[in-house]
């Protein structure tokens, strides 16, 4: 394994700070009375399942090669951009904006998708330049 | 310039730490900038909100806190008053516009997971809502309809059912910053059906109350000649278990504690500021102390005094430029997405200024912090472009 870069590690701690940071940090809504739950604790799950893939991704891109570390870069950049889109677009959240899916998940996850979408675009350049 | 981002390049920890520091400051002034004015909107937008110079509630309102965490931060809740007081105060001298309104909480159950407040007003008479509801209805609320506040996630032509009633929604609100962002807005004939409707349920606290002789608060402007503070006296003198109180009063508590939040915040981003500006004055000082034989070779092979200290100079613009942006990046970022629950928690009426004003705002903080990077680095520019090159090279820093 070579010795990893520092967009190396950005990507592996966003993609980290992404997944376990959705369920223990910035969680959607908790279970209504019933004990049923809203929209948004599947935003959130979907959200943490694709996140996983996301974090597995950066872990294994440590011991690549130069070019196959930049298409997976490139990979991991467009699925944490579509990833920001999961909470709101893809799958709806609670109905008041003040509730805490829209004003902690929501933002929490575009701005670490953000990062990551800038990141892995930034490592694939730099993996593109050494070739 | 090219030996100036080859310089950079060459020592990327020395490079960061001095991007780091400079994205730091920018954070600082861009994000306490955008919260005073927000928090300075969100006043704005409130006082132009109230409309009213007087507000009338039953007596068993009266304390202020249960009136302005209902009528000012729209915490849910609801209260009534017999119909004939209102009358009686229409009745009395100094009365200008004169209008009812009828609040309700909807239970969690209904739309969503937590209450809304519902507030039922009389199109015919009002003058605080409608201004409001103009800039994005124009056209006649039926029964059935309602308007909700832009924070609901809800759309013009979706159904939300209330007390077993399912309301149409005829329009959405534009962003106000207080309270009526999430509140749900309709006319009398509605509002009374979902008062009766909760009723039936047993889901309201005023179980003995006819929904058609009652209301829950009147809202006065007062006469030409007459006071404010007379008519509202008046009132409280003459009709019997209601509390009259100026609207401006109401407010005051919040405007002296955001009056208070937002100075605290400009000395924190003047602190900030100077910090930053010491800050960046050292790390200058200690670099460029450091690269003191650097800047003598290079005069010794030509370079002069003015090409060292622009040397200088260009670094700081190119680490001050990548750290500016940055820092302002992230707290526009941090400022648009996180906005409501910024407001949420701060606890006071909260509205980003729009776009043209948050770009200006950027652009004035980014150039705030490039010029206390440029002066900063200045100094050092200055002491460099005097350095005896022989006393440097024999070993002497002097």
């Amino acid at each position: 394994m070579k010795k990893p870069t520092i967009t190396d590690m950005i990507l592996l701690i966003l993609s980290l700070a992404l997944c376990i940071g959705v369920k223990l940090v910035f969680h959607a809504c908790g279970m209504k009375d019933d004990g049923s739950y809203m929209t948004c604790h599947w935003a959130e799950q979907a959200v943490f399942a694709v996140s996983t893939g996301l974090a597995v991704t950066a872990v294994f891109r440590l011991f690549l090669d130069r070019k196959s570390k930049a298409g997976a870069a490139l990979a991991m950049s467009t699925t944490a951009a579509v990833t920001a889109l999961i909470p709101g677009v893809c799958i709806r959240l609670c109905m008041m904006e003040t509730m805490r899916c829209h004003a902690v998940m929501r933002p929490a996850v575009i701005i670490l998708c953000v990062l990551l979408a800038v990141t892995g675009i930034v490592d694939f350049v730099l993996c593109r330049k050494e070739d | 310039m090219n030996l100036a981002y080859r310089n950079c390049k060459g020592k990327p920890v020395r490079t960061t730490i001095l991007i780091l520091l400079t994205a730091l400051l920018s954070l600082a002034v861009c994000g306490g900038t955008l919260l005073v004015s927000g928090l300075q909107k969100g006043l704005g937008s409130l006082e132009a909100r109230l409309g009213a110079d007087i507000m009338v509630v039953p007596y068993e309102a009266k304390t202020k806190s249960n009136l302005e965490s209902i009528v000012l931060q729209g915490n849910p809740g609801y209260f009534y008053m017999d119909k004939s007081r209102f009358e009686k105060i229409a009745g009395l001298d100094g009365i200008g516009q004169i209008s009812a309104q009828f609040y309700l909480a909807s239970t969690s159950s209904g739309c969503c997971s937590i209450p809304v407040q519902i507030i039922g007003f009389d199109p015919a008479t009002d003058f605080t809502v409608t201004p409001w509801l103009k800039r994005s209805f124009t056209g006649n609320l039926e029964d059935g309809d309602i308007i909700v506040g832009n924070d609901l996630n809800a759309f013009p032509g979706d159904t939300l059912t209330f007390y077993g009633i399912d309301c149409h929604v005829a329009a959405k609100l534009d962003k106000t910053g207080t309270y009526y962002d999430s509140a749900v807005f309709t006319n009398i004939g509605t509002i009374q059906k979902l008062i009766r409707s909760s009723l039936d349920r047993g889901m309201n606290d005023f179980s003995r109350i006819d929904p058609e002789k009652v209301v829950s608060a009147v809202l006065i402007n007062a006469a030409e000649g007459y006071s404010p503070e007379e008519v509202m006296n008046d009132i409280n003198i003459h009709v019997k278990k209601v509390k009259a109180v100026q609207t401006k009063e109401m407010i005051s508590g919040i405007s002296s504690s955001l009056k208070g939040t937002s100075d605290v915040i400009g000395v924190l981003i003047g602190a900030v500021w100077f910090l930053g500006l010491i800050i960046l004055l050292l790390a200058y000082s200690i670099s460029v102390g450091g690269r003191k034989r650097e800047f003598a070779v290079l005069r010794m092979i030509g370079a002069s005094q003015g090409k060292l200290a622009s040397v200088i100079m260009q670094e700081a613009m190119l680490c001050g430029i990548l750290g500016a942006l940055a820092g302002t990046g992230i707290s526009l970022l941090g400022m648009m997405t996180f906005r409501t629950a910024i407001g949420e928690a701060i606890g006071l009426p909260f509205l980003l200024p729009d776009a043209l004003q948050t770009a200006l705002l950027a652009l004035f903080s980014l150039a705030a912090v490039l010029l206390t990077g440029t002066a900063a680095a200045a100094f050092s520019a200055y002491r460099i472009s005097r350095i005896d090159t022989a006393l440097i090279l024999r070993g002497d820093n002097g």
